[in-house]
């Protein structure tokens, strides 16, 4: 189907056609895209999109009759099923869940809010079919497992808020159950309030003829945290697009990925730490594997304001590439105004170490054995506060993709 | 049995010739030395030996435990009984010592067709093996010779060698970068495995290391091969008068 037929499909159930500015503002982009009158040069958010399928996909959304549940699986363990786009509503003395009506919606906001002529977004814009808050209390600690599940060939267009009220403490384990053929664009704001803690494990594997760009915003007040890893072994294509701003004092933000790319799958990522306070810490760290004609892009950025003073900023990305037709394309910035910070980027992409290798096999280590320990070591730091579950997972998913090396 | 015997070898690397028809032959129980100055292969022979991908044999024949070695890789090497101790050790961040060498020594077992160890029986061996090379334990909690001093490096190089226990264990330089109280405790560490049943390939520059491992046969190399075969007295000869006269 072309952008424009679905474009005429979906009026109908774009969650803001019964607002006349909103939808201007939607017809506004649509136009600009099907001109194909937007910013390309040095648009981060065109790299390695599979731009054509985004395009020409086929729109395809409704609501189902099987409902989705959100349960309580032991005392403060919550299990959240998004289906197709939806949840379903849920209130507790912890959280509170509901799906998103158009007068959520802040308009000025909206209407601004697209970061670096993101082209993801747009789309996400004119094409918005479902979303939900999702507030956890002040003082709950609780931890939340979020399952996306999307039937076949549904195209799921999405926009998500999270509250984290004060001095919360929540784990949040994210999980993509995609069957076929489907479209996840789903973008996430999170806020997190004064002493919040917040970590948020995303894990990303399903088959290739899926495609999932996820894109979050996280806000952090004063001595709040808020840590991200995304561990991607999908056959599908990724984007982890992430953005945290540090807005008030003693605030922490950690944006970490992993991810293990082969045939000629790609995955695009970007973080984005903006230091809005003093005394703020950010660690922004892209590691991946790529095998075969595989292709990855990681964009980091720090930007520290002129207030911002005390600030401490790290970015890293590092690569191992298992063959000389992948490619991995790294790019740290930092743009800093305030004059007593640390900040540092670091990068290192290159083929696995022969003689790390070599000195493994000579003691006796058969070579798939030996790559899977130097690509385990590679990760590790990664996995050092990552509860046992995660770890066997990730463990299971790396020999899995080793299996195939 | 033919223990080990390498005929007129030839290995190239980038083309350039490194080892020129070169001749060997070691018994099981036998403990060589090569001697020669810098440059002229011994780390080129010890790396064929140990099935290093990076060198191309060009011609001639290697036969270890009547097999003919080009049939095996790396690890199928060292799981028949080779042991490379290596003159650079290599670091890896993040690969810890002590799961790491558990798999090894499992490894080898295996193609001993011996029962595998685990977990607890080989923390026992490891302590006890380190003890005896005055390697302290906080050492095994750490990744592969990441950020040990020189010293250190060549005693974990001994220590594999001592739990992996190959019949066939190749020194290459180990005694450079010890000093004089670690060469004491490495030689020790080296007698006390050798036995009948194991043959030693003594790389070295230097006649010091062999006055504490006495080597039975001593063999000079210049470019690519061994010039002159002998005894000790061999090592004494070089020690006073250099390579010049070979
Ligand atoms: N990886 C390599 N690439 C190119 N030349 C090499 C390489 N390794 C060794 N050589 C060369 O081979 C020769 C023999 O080296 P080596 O075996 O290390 O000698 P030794 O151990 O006796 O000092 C030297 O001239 C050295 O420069
Ligand atoms: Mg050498």
């Amino acid at each position: 189907m072309t952008l424009q037929d679905n474009f005429e499909n979906h009026s109908k159930q774009y969650i803001f056609c019964d607002d006349e500015f909103l939808s201007k503002e939607r017809e506004k982009i649509f136009i600009k895209i099907n001109s194909n009158n937007f910013e390309k040069k040095n648009n981060e958010s065109l790299k390695n999109l599979p731009f054509s399928d985004l395009n020409s996909f086929n729109y395809f959304f409704h609501v189902l009759d099987d409902k989705p549940k959100s349960i309580i699986k032991e005392k403060n363990v919550y299990q959240v099923d998004i289906v197709n786009g939806r949840s379903e509503n849920y209130e507790d003395e912890n959280i509170k869940i509901r799906n998103i009506f158009s007068k959520d919606f802040d308009k000025k906001k909206y209407v601004k809010d697209n970061k670096d002529n993101d082209i993801v977004m747009d789309f996400n814009k004119i094409f918005l079919n479902s979303g939900f808050f999702l507030t956890v209390k002040a003082e709950a600690q609780i931890k939340i497992h979020l399952n996306h599940n999307t039937k076949k060939n549904f195209t799921i267009f999405q926009q998500n808020f999270f509250n984290f009220q004060k001095n919360s403490k929540v784990k949040i384990e994210e999980n993509f159950n995609l069957t076929e053929n489907t479209i996840n664009n789903i973008k996430s704001d999170f806020k997190a309030d004064e002493y919040s803690s917040i970590e948020h494990n995303i894990f990303q594997k399903f088959t290739s003829s899926n495609k999932l760009f996820l894109t979050s915003n996280a806000t952090c007040q004063k001595n709040s945290s808020f840590k991200q890893f995304s561990f991607n072994f999908s056959d599908g294509f990724v984007r982890n697009f992430h953005y945290a701003k540090l807005n008030g004092v003693f605030a922490k933000a950690v944006l970490k990925g992993c991810f293990f790319l082969k045939d000629n799958n790609a995955c695009s990522n970007k973080t984005f730490v903006s230091h809005n306070a003093e005394n703020c810490e950010s660690n922004q760290t892209y590691k991946g594997i790529l095998n075969d004609i595989s292709k990855a892009n990681y964009f980091s950025n720090t930007f520290v304001a002129e207030n911002a003073q005390k600030t401490e900023g790290y970015q890293l990305s590092k690569g191992i590439l298992l063959t000389d037709t992948c490619a991995f394309f790294s790019k740290p910035e930092l743009r800093i105004f305030a004059d007593d910070v640390k900040c540092s980027h670091g990068s290192t992409i290159g083929p696995v170490d022969e003689s790390a290798l070599y000195y493994l096999r000579s003691r006796g280590i058969d070579k798939k054995q030996a790559m899977k320990m130097i690509i385990a070591s590679f990760i590790e730091d990664e996995l050092e506060n990552l509860d046992e579950d995660n770890i066997n997972k990730i463990n299971n998913n790396l020999s899995n993709y080793l299996n195939s090396v | 049995m033919i223990f080990l015997n390498i005929n007129n070898l030839n290995v190239t690397i980038d083309g350039k010739q490194i080892l020129r028809d070169f001749n060997l032959n070691i018994n099981l129980g036998e403990v060589h030395a090569i001697m020669g100055p810098n440059g002229s292969g011994k780390s080129t022979l010890a790396n064929v030996l140990a099935g290093n991908e990076d060198y191309e044999v060009k011609s001639g024949k290697i036969i270890f435990k009547d097999q003919n070695l080009f049939d095996l890789n790396i690890e199928e090497r060292a799981q028949l009984g080779i042991f490379l101790a290596f003159q650079y050790p290599v670091e890896i961040p993040g690969v810890n010592i002590t799961p790491f060498l558990q798999a090894s020594l499992n490894s080898r077992l295996k193609n001993q067709n011996k029962e595998e160890v685990d977990n607890l029986d080989f923390a026992k061996i490891l302590r006890s093996k380190a003890q005896e090379l005055g390697i302290n334990s906080e050492m095994l909690k750490r990744s592969i010779n990441t950020g040990f001093s020189g010293g250190e490096k060549k005693r974990y190089e001994i220590l594999q060698m001592s739990i992996l226990n190959p019949e066939f264990a190749i020194f290459d330089e180990t005694d450079s970068g010890l000093d004089v109280d670690a060469l004491r405790i490495v030689t020790e560490g080296i007698n006390k495995f050798k036995t009948n049943n194991n043959s030693f390939l003594i790389i070295t520059h230097y006649q010091k290391l062999l006055d504490y491992i006495k080597p039975d046969f001593v063999h000079v190399m210049r470019d690519g091969s061994i010039v002159k075969s002998g005894d000790i007295s061999l090592a004494s000869e070089i020690e006073e008068s250099g390579y010049k006269n070979f």
